[in-house]
C-alpha cells in the first residue's frame, strides 16, 4: 500500500505523519500519537467509545480514515484538562460519580464537550439525546446525566478546578 | 451502633476517577510492550465436527510468523473453573464442539501477518451433527458432545427440603408457570485482551482485563506447566467484567504459551464479534415452578424443574446450576423447596457467571409468580410478599442464615418512594406499575476450588516517611469501586484522609483475593483490609504508648491527629524531633495535636517499615447435602423495584416511565458507589428484559454478534431512577457492609414482567420482551375475549 | 478490527474523481462518510482494491435553491440534514428522517449519497426522498443523468449506479403550500437502531385544508428496497383527510408490503405494523401539511 502524507493538528500541535490508507483515525492517534485515551470498543461505530471531535463534531474515529482526517483539528480526551486543571466536564464526572469502570468516559466526556459547545444550558433530555451514541455498561447513565448537567452549570459560572 | 465516621459512609470522588476522566488510565490495550509480537486465534467454522487434520506449515513458512501452536505443542491440559469440571483444553484436538472453539494460535511481528497466518493454516472437518437446545440435547440419541457427559448433561442437581408433596396437600391454591430467558452477553465496553511477558528468569507476567487474577494466574501456571510461583498476574484498569472475565480465557493461555516460546511479550484480543463467541455469559434457563400457598396468602412450597442451555464446556455452569435453585430459599419463609435442576451441553458457546449468576432468571419466574397468586387470592402484591418475607436471624429451608435482611424496609421504601398506594390499580390501560424482590449471596461461602485458603489477604505499608499508607491486594477494581472502598476503610481506621492513601491491586504478587466474583469483596477483601489497617495502627500506637508513658486504650488517631483520652501529653519534644529531622521542609506540622504523620514517622524511626497484614476467609457455613456450599454466604444482599411503564399497545413497545429502587447494602461504604452499582444493575436488567438475547443460526453461527444487532440500553432507554439505599448493618460485615454488585439486578426483569402485565393484563413467560412478543401476547388476549 | 489492505485516490475535484473511476471501474469504490463502506470492509463483505475519498470534493456539498428545485449535493451529512433551519423549514420530513439515523457521531459522518448508495431495505433516509419524489443525479465523465428515486433501488445493497458514476446531486421540487410529512421508525432500542419497520408520508391538502390533493407513502425494512405504497396512496387521494382514513390507509399499505421473516422479526409482525407506522405517519404528515 502506498503511504500518504497528511497533517492532523491534535489538541493544538500539528503532526506530520506518513500513513497507511487503511489506518483508521482510532489507530493513528492510539498507536502513532500514543493518545490511547481514545479507546477501541467495537470498531464499527455500534458504541461510541472511539468519539473525538473532528473540527468540533463528535464522531466515530473508528469509521474515519486517518487520510481523511488530513487537514482537520481533533480534538481528543487528552486535550481538555490544561495541564493539571481539568476541564469542568471532567470534574463533574468525577465529582457525581459518572465515571464506574472508564472504559466509555472519554467517549462520553468528547460527547459532551460537543453538546456544550453549542447548548450552554441543556436539558436533561438533550443531555440524553446528544450522549444517545455512547453506549456505557456500567453506570445505568445516570450519574452521567447528572454529572453533564453540573458541569454545564459550572461552566456558565465561570472556571476550572485544579485536579 | 450508630457511629459517626469521617470517611466511610460518605460520597468520596473515587480514587481512580481523574486518571479515567483524563485518558491517563491504562486499559490493557494502552499498555506499551516493546518488542511485542501480535497473536491471533483460528477458531472453528463449525458447531461439532472431528478434527482429522491441521497442517500448520503454510503458517510457519509466512515471514513474520514465530510461532504456530495446537494442541500437538501445548498438550492435553484439562482445565476448567471448577476441579470437578475440567473439561475443555485449550485447543481442540480430536474435535471441535462449537463455532469459535480454539484449534491453534499464531505470534507473529504485527496483527496483520498474525491474521494472515491463521488463514494460511490448512484444518480437514469432518462436520458431524449438532445439537442446540437443552432439552434435545438430554434427549436419547442426541450428539454427544463429551464422552465422559452421557445425554450432555453436565451437572445435575436434585435437592429436596421439607416435603414439597405433602406440603402441597395443605395448600389452598398451587400455580405452575414455565418462564425462560434468552442467552445473554456481558457486553462489556472493553473486549478481552491478554499480554504475555516470559522473561529471562522463567517467570511469567500475564498483564489480562480479568476479575480474577488469582484464578487466571492458578489455570495458566497449570496448563502451562509451570509452578505457580513462577506466574505473576497483573490486571490493568479492566473495561467491565460482570462475570465473563471471571476465568482465564483462550487469550490468556495462547498468549502465555506464545511468549514462553519466542521469549518475547505476546499480545492478543478479541474483535467484538470474539467476545460474543467467547461467550462465558448469562445461560438460557428454563423454569418450570409449582409454588403452593394457604389461602391466607403464606408461602409452603416450591417445586422447581430447571433446564439450562450450558454452550459446549462448562465454565461455571456447575455453580449456575446449584444458584439457580438455592437462591430461591430466600427472602420469603419458604419451609418446603424441591429443585431438580440440569444442565445440559450443546454446540454452542460456553454459558457461564453473569451478574446476578443463576439466581437472575429462577428469581424472575418466581416473582411473576408471585403476582399471579397475589392476585388469585385478591391480594395486593406488596401485603402478600411483606406478608411472607423473612426476618434477621431466621435460616432457610436450604441452612442459609439471615445475619441481617432489611427486606422489610427495602418493599416499604419502594411501595412509598413510588407512590404506589395511589397508582396500583389506577392506571390506564397502557401503563401499569410492578414491585419484585431480590436476594443475593455476598461472596460466595467456599472458593472454586477446594482449599482452606484465605479469601483474602491484604497488606498495608506505612510510608515511612510518616505521609501516609499504601495498600497492596489483590483484589480486582473493575469499575465497582472496590479500590476506592478499601481505600476508605483504611482511611477510616487510620483516622487519616482519603488522599493519604493509596492501593495498589490487582497483582497477585501483592496478596492472595479470590477475585470480584460473587459481589464479594467490600465483604471479604474490606474484612482483610480493615484487619491490616488495624494491625498498622496497633503498631503505631504501642510505640507512641511506650514512648508517652500511656495506656495503648489511650491513643486514638482521628482527622489526621492524634487524640489522648484523659491525659494531657506534651506533643512539644515530639514535634521538636521531627522538625529537626525535616530542616529545609517550609510545611512544618503545627497545632495542638499530634499529626498522625509525626507519629508514624516516630513508629518507623523505633520500629523500621510498618506493615500491617489482615486476612479473611468465612467460617464454615451451610448444611451438609450435596451442593450445600453453593449458595452459602456470610451474609445475604436483598432489595425491592417498583417499576412503572407504559405500553404501546399498537406496537407492542415497552417503555420504562420510572424505577425506584431500594436495595440493602449493610451499610454503604461509598454512597455514590453503592448508587452507582444500583442504577448499573437495573440498567442491565432492563436491556435483559427487553432487548438483549444473543441470537443463533441453524449452523451454531451467533447472528447479532455486534452491539448494533445485540441490544444494550442506551441512554435513551433508561428512565431516571430513584435509588433508595438501605442499612441493615450486616454484623459480618467490615463496618456493618455487605453487597450491592449483582443483587441488585434481581427485582429488574420481573417488576417489569409484573408491570406490564399491570399495563396490558398480558403474562409474558419469555424473554426479551420485544414489540413483537407483546403485541402478539396482547392479540392473543383480545381474540380469546 | 483491521480494515483490509487498499490504494486510496484523494481527487481535489470531480473531473479528477471520474478519471479515476474511469481507469479503476469495478475495483474502485467511493468513499464518503464510511459509515457503511468502512464497516463493510472491515467485516470482509466488500474488499476493493481502491478507494476514491471524496473528502476534497467541494462541489459535493452545499444545499441550493434554484428555480423551484432544491438540490443538495450528495456529501451533506445526516447531521447537516437534520438540523438545518433550512431543511427543517422547506424538507421537515427529511429533517425528521435524518434525525433518527444511528447516532450523533455516524450522523456527523453518513453523507446522503452514502445512504441513497449504501441501499439497505431499511435505511432511514429513501423514504423521505420518496415521498418527496426526489431524483438523483448520477454523473461520470460521459456525462450526467437524473434518475427518480423511485427506480433508483434494485435490490439489498443495489443500485442503478454505475462503476463509473457518482451520485453528486439530490433534486427535490419544491413542496407545495399545504404539504406537510411524516416519519416513524420502529426498532427495539430508542437510537441506533435498523428499523425493523420505518414509515414516511407526504400530504398536500388542498385549498380547503381537508382535501388530500397529493399522498405519498414509502415504507422500509418490508422489501427487499425501500418501496413506495400505492394502495395506500390511492386510499388518499381525493379524499378527506381523517384518522378513520389513515388507518384504511394503514391497511392497504399491508398489500404494498412483502416483508421477510428474519431474525429480527416475524412477517406477520412487520405486516402489523406497517399498517400502524402508515397510520402514524399520515397523522404527523396530516398534523404539519396544517401548519402550512
Amino acid at each position: 500500500m502506498k503511504k500518504h502524507a497528511i497533517q492532523l493538528n491534535v489538541n493544538g500541535t500539528d503532526y506530520d505523519l506518513l500513513v497507511a490508507p487503511n489506518r483508521t483515525l482510532t489507530q493513528t492517534l492510539r498507536e502513532d500519537l500514543g493518545l490511547t485515551g481514545t479507546k477501541h470498543g467495537c470498531g464499527v461505530g455500534d458504541c461510541g467509545s472511539c468519539t473525538v471531535l473532528i473540527n468540533g463534531a463528535p464522531v466515530n474515529s473508528c469509521l474515519v480514515l486517518a487520510i481523511q482526517a488530513d487537514g482537520s483539528k481533533i480534538t481528543t480526551i487528552e486535550g481538555l484538562a490544561e495541564g493539571n486543571l481539568l476541564h469542568p466536564l471532567q470534574t463533574s464526572f468525577i465529582e457525581k460519580g459518572a465515571i464506574q469502570c472508564g472504559f466509555c468516559t472519554p467517549g462520553m466526556i468528547m460527547s459532551s464537550k460537543a453538546l456544550l459547545d453549542h447548548n450552554d444550558c441543556p436539558t436533561s433530555q438533550e443531555i440524553r439525546e446528544a450522549l444517545s451514541g455512547n453506549l456505557c455498561r456500567c453506570t445505568g447513565y445516570q450519574k452521567i446525566v447528572e454529572a453533564v448537567s453540573d458541569a454545564a452549570e459550572n461552566i456558565s459560572r465561570g472556571g476550572r478546578k485544579e485536579s | 451502633m450508630k457511629r459517626d465516621f469521617d470517611v466511610v459512609g460518605s460520597r468520596a470522588a473515587r480514587v481512580d476517577a481523574p486518571d479515567k476522566a483524563t485518558g491517563r488510565a491504562k486499559f490493557l490495550e494502552d499498555l506499551s510492550f516493546p518488542g511485542r509480537l501480535y497473536g491471533a486465534l483460528l477458531q472453528s467454522p463449525h458447531a461439532h465436527a472431528r478434527i482429522l487434520n491441521i497442517d500448520t506449515s503454510r503458517a510457519k513458512r509466512l515471514p513474520g510468523v514465530k510461532a504456530v501452536i495446537t494442541a500437538e505443542d501445548v498438550g492435553l491440559v484439562k482445565y476448567g473453573v471448577s476441579p470437578a469440571r475440567y473439561d475443555e483444553t485449550l485447543f481442540a484436538s480430536d474435535k471441535v464442539r462449537y463455532v469459535g472453539d480454539e484449534v491453534a494460535a499464531v505470534a507473529a511481528t504485527s496483527l496483520e501477518t498474525a491474521l494472515e497466518a491463521i488463514e494460511l493454516i490448512r484444518v480437514e472437518y469432518e462436520p458431524l451433527p449438532a445439537v442446540f437446545d437443552a432439552l434435545e440435547a438430554m434427549a436419547e440419541g442426541a450428539p454427544q458432545l463429551h464422552e465422559d457427559y452421557p445425554n450432555n448433561i453436565c451437572a445435575e442437581v436434585h435437592q429436596e427440603f421439607g416435603d414439597v408433596e405433602a406440603a402441597f396437600k395443605e395448600c389452598d391454591y398451587i400455580r405452575a408457570d414455565t418462564f425462560r430467558n434468552k442467552r445473554q452477553d456481558g457486553a462489556f465496553i472493553e473486549p478481552h485482551a491478554s499480554v504475555a511477558d516470559y522473561d529471562l528468569s522463567g517467570r511469567l507476567t500475564l498483564h489480562s482485563a480479568t476479575q480474577m487474577p488469582h484464578y487466571v494466574q492458578r489455570t495458566v501456571a497449570m496448563v502451562t506447566g509451570l509452578p505457580i510461583s513462577r506466574v505473576r498476574v497483573v490486571k490493568p484498569y479492566v473495561g467491565g467484567g460482570f462475570g465473563p472475565k471471571c476465568e482465564a480465557t483462550p487469550l490468556d493461555l495462547s498468549a502465555s504459551c506464545l511468549a514462553i516460546r519466542t521469549g518475547r511479550p505476546v499480545r492478543m484480543s478479541y474483535t467484538r464479534q470474539q467476545v460474543f463467541l467467547h461467550s462465558r455469559a448469562r445461560h438460557q434457563f428454563i423454569h418450570e415452578m409449582k409454588t403452593g400457598v394457604k389461602k391466607d396468602g403464606s408461602l409452603m412450597a416450591l417445586e422447581h424443574r430447571c433446564f439450562m442451555e450450558g454452550g459446549a464446556y462448562s465454565s461455571f455452569g456447575i455453580a449456575t446450576v446449584y444458584y439457580a435453585g438455592s437462591l430461591l430459599g430466600a427472602p420469603y419463609r419458604l419451609p418446603n423447596m424441591k429443585y431438580d435442576g440440569y444442565r445440559t451441553y450443546t454446540n454452542r458457546p460456553a454459558c457461564g457467571a453473569q451478574r446476578g449468576h443463576g439466581g437472575v432468571a429462577a428469581r424472575a419466574a418466581f416473582e411473576q409468580q408471585l403476582d399471579f397468586i397475589a392476585e388469585e387470592l385478591g391480594r395486593d402484591p406488596v401485603d402478600l410478599r411483606l406478608q411472607n418475607i423473612m426476618e434477621v436471624g431466621d435460616v432457610t429451608c436450604n441452612e442459609l442464615s439471615m445475619s441481617s435482611l432489611g427486606m422489610r424496609e427495602c418493599i416499604e421504601a419502594v411501595r412509598d418512594g413510588s407512590d404506589w398506594r395511589n397508582k396500583k390499580g389506577r392506571l390506564p390501560r397502557g401503563r401499569g406499575i410492578g414491585i419484585a424482590s431480590g436476594f443475593y449471596v455476598s461472596g460466595a461461602g467456599y472458593p472454586i476450588y477446594r482449599s482452606d485458603t484465605y479469601h483474602s489477604t491484604v497488606r498495608i505499608k506505612l510510608q515511612e516517611d510518616g505521609g501516609g499508607v499504601t495498600v497492596y491486594t489483590g483484589s480486582a477494581e473493575i469499575g465497582q469501586g472496590s479500590d476506592t472502598t478499601m481505600a476508605m476503610i483504611a482511611a477510616e481506621v487510620l483516622g487519616i484522609p482519603l488522599a493519604d492513601v493509596r492501593v495498589e491491586s490487582g497483582d497477585t504478587d501483592y496478596s492472595v483475593d479470590l477475585g470480584a466474583y460473587s459481589s464479594r469483596q467490600t465483604l471479604m477483601t474490606g474484612h482483610a483490609t480493615r484487619e491490616a489497617a488495624e494491625d498498622v495502627k496497633r503498631q503505631i500506637v504501642e510505640v507512641l504508648a511506650e514512648e508517652l508513658g500511656l495506656d495503648v486504650e489511650a491513643v486514638r488517631f482521628r482527622r489526621g491527629k492524634v487524640k489522648f483520652q484523659g491525659t494531657d501529653v506534651d506533643i512539644a519534644p515530639l514535634r521538636i524531633r521531627y522538625i529537626k529531622e525535616h530542616r529545609g521542609w517550609s510545611q512544618q506540622p503545627e497545632g495542638d495535636e499530634l499529626t498522625f504523620l509525626e507519629a508514624a514517622r516516630m513508629a518507623y524511626l523505633k520500629k523500621g517499615t510498618i506493615v500491617g497484614t489482615g486476612k479473611y476467609k468465612p467460617p464454615t457455613l451451610g448444611g451438609k447435602f450435596k451442593g450445600a456450599t453453593v449458595g452459602t454466604s456470610p451474609a445475604y444482599g436483598c432489595s425491592a423495584q417498583v417499576v412503572e411503564v407504559s405500553v404501546d399497545t399498537e406496537t407492542g413497545q415497552v417503555f420504562i416511565e420510572s424505577i425506584t429502587d431500594a436495595h440493602d447494602c449493610g451499610k454503604a461504604i461509598n454512597l455514590t458507589s453503592v448508587e452507582g452499582q444500583m442504577e448499573g444493575s437495573i440498567s442491565m436488567g432492563l436491556g435483559e428484559a427487553l432487548f438483549e438475547e444473543v441470537k443463533f443460526d441453524d449452523q451454531g453461527r451467533i447472528l447479532n454478534a455486534s452491539l448494533g444487532e445485540y441490544h444494550i440500553p442506551t441512554i435513551l432507554d433508561v428512565p431516571d431512577m430513584k435509588c433508595i439505599v438501605v442499612e441493615s448493618n450486616e454484623p459480618n460485615g467490615p463496618f456493618g457492609a455487605k453487597e450491592v454488585g449483582e443483587g441488585a439486578i434481581m427485582p429488574t426483569i420481573p417488576a417489569i414482567l409484573n408491570a406490564v402485565r399491570d399495563a396490558v393484563g398480558v403474562a409474558i413467560h419469555e424473554l426479551p420482551l420485544t414489540p413483537e412478543r407483546v403485541l402478539m401476547a396482547i392479540k392473543e388476549k383480545e381474540e380469546s375475549q | 478490527m483491521l480494515l483490509p489492505a487498499f490504494e486510496y485516490n484523494r481527487p481535489t475535484g470531480l473531473a479528477e474523481a471520474f478519471e479515476v473511476l474511469d481507469h479503476y471501474a469495478e475495483k474502485a469504490r467511493v468513499l464518503a462518510g464510511g459509515t457503511d463502506l468502512l464497516v463493510n470492509m472491515k467485516r470482509k463483505t466488500v474488499v476493493p482494491q481502491q478507494l476514491v475519498g471524496l473528502e476534497r470534493v467541494a462541489e459535493l456539498l452545499g444545499v441550493r435553491t434554484e428555480n423551484g428545485r432544491i438540490e443538495m449535493g450528495a456529501r451533506e451529512t445526516a447531521a447537516r440534514l437534520a438540523g438545518a433551519a433550512d431543511i427543517v423549514r422547506d424538507l421537515g420530513v427529511l429533517a425528521m428522517a435524518s434525525a433518527k439515523l444511528g447516532s450523533p457521531q455516524v450522523r456527523n459522518l453518513a453523507t446522503v449519497g452514502g445512504n441513497l448508495c449504501t441501499a439497505r431495505p431499511a435505511g432511514d433516509l429513501p423514504l423521505p426522498l420518496l415521498v418527496l419524489d426526489a431524483r438523483v443525479v448520477l454523473a461520470g465523465s460521459a456525462g450526467e443523468r437524473e434518475v427518480a428515486l423511485d427506480s433508483f433501488f434494485l435490490g439489498p445493497g443495489q443500485t442503478v449506479v454505475q462503476p463509473k458514476e457518482i451520485l453528486t446531486k439530490v433534486v427535490i421540487d419544491r413542496v407545495e403550500p399545504g404539504t406537510g410529512g411524516g416519519f416513524v421508525k420502529l426498532g427495539l432500542r430508542r437510537t441506533m437502531e435498523i428499523a425493523l419497520v420505518n414509515a414516511a408520508a407526504l400530504l398536500t391538502l388542498d385549498v380547503d385544508g381537508k382535501t388530500i390533493k397529493k399522498a405519498r407513502v414509502a415504507l422500509g425494512a418490508v422489501a427487499p428496497t425501500p418501496i413506495r405504497a400505492p394502495e395506500a396512496e390511492n386510499v388518499l387521494l381525493g379524499k378527506v383527510a381523517s384518522d378513520e382514513l389513515f388507518a384504511h390507509a394503514g391497511k392497504a399499505a399491508k398489500q404494498d408490503a412483502r416483508p421477510i421473516t428474519d431474525h429480527r422479526g416475524s412477517a406477520t409482525f412487520r405486516l402489523d405494523i406497517v399498517s400502524v407506522l402508515t397510520r402514524r405517519a399520515l397523522h404527523q404528515a396530516w398534523e404539519n401539511a396544517r401548519k402550512q
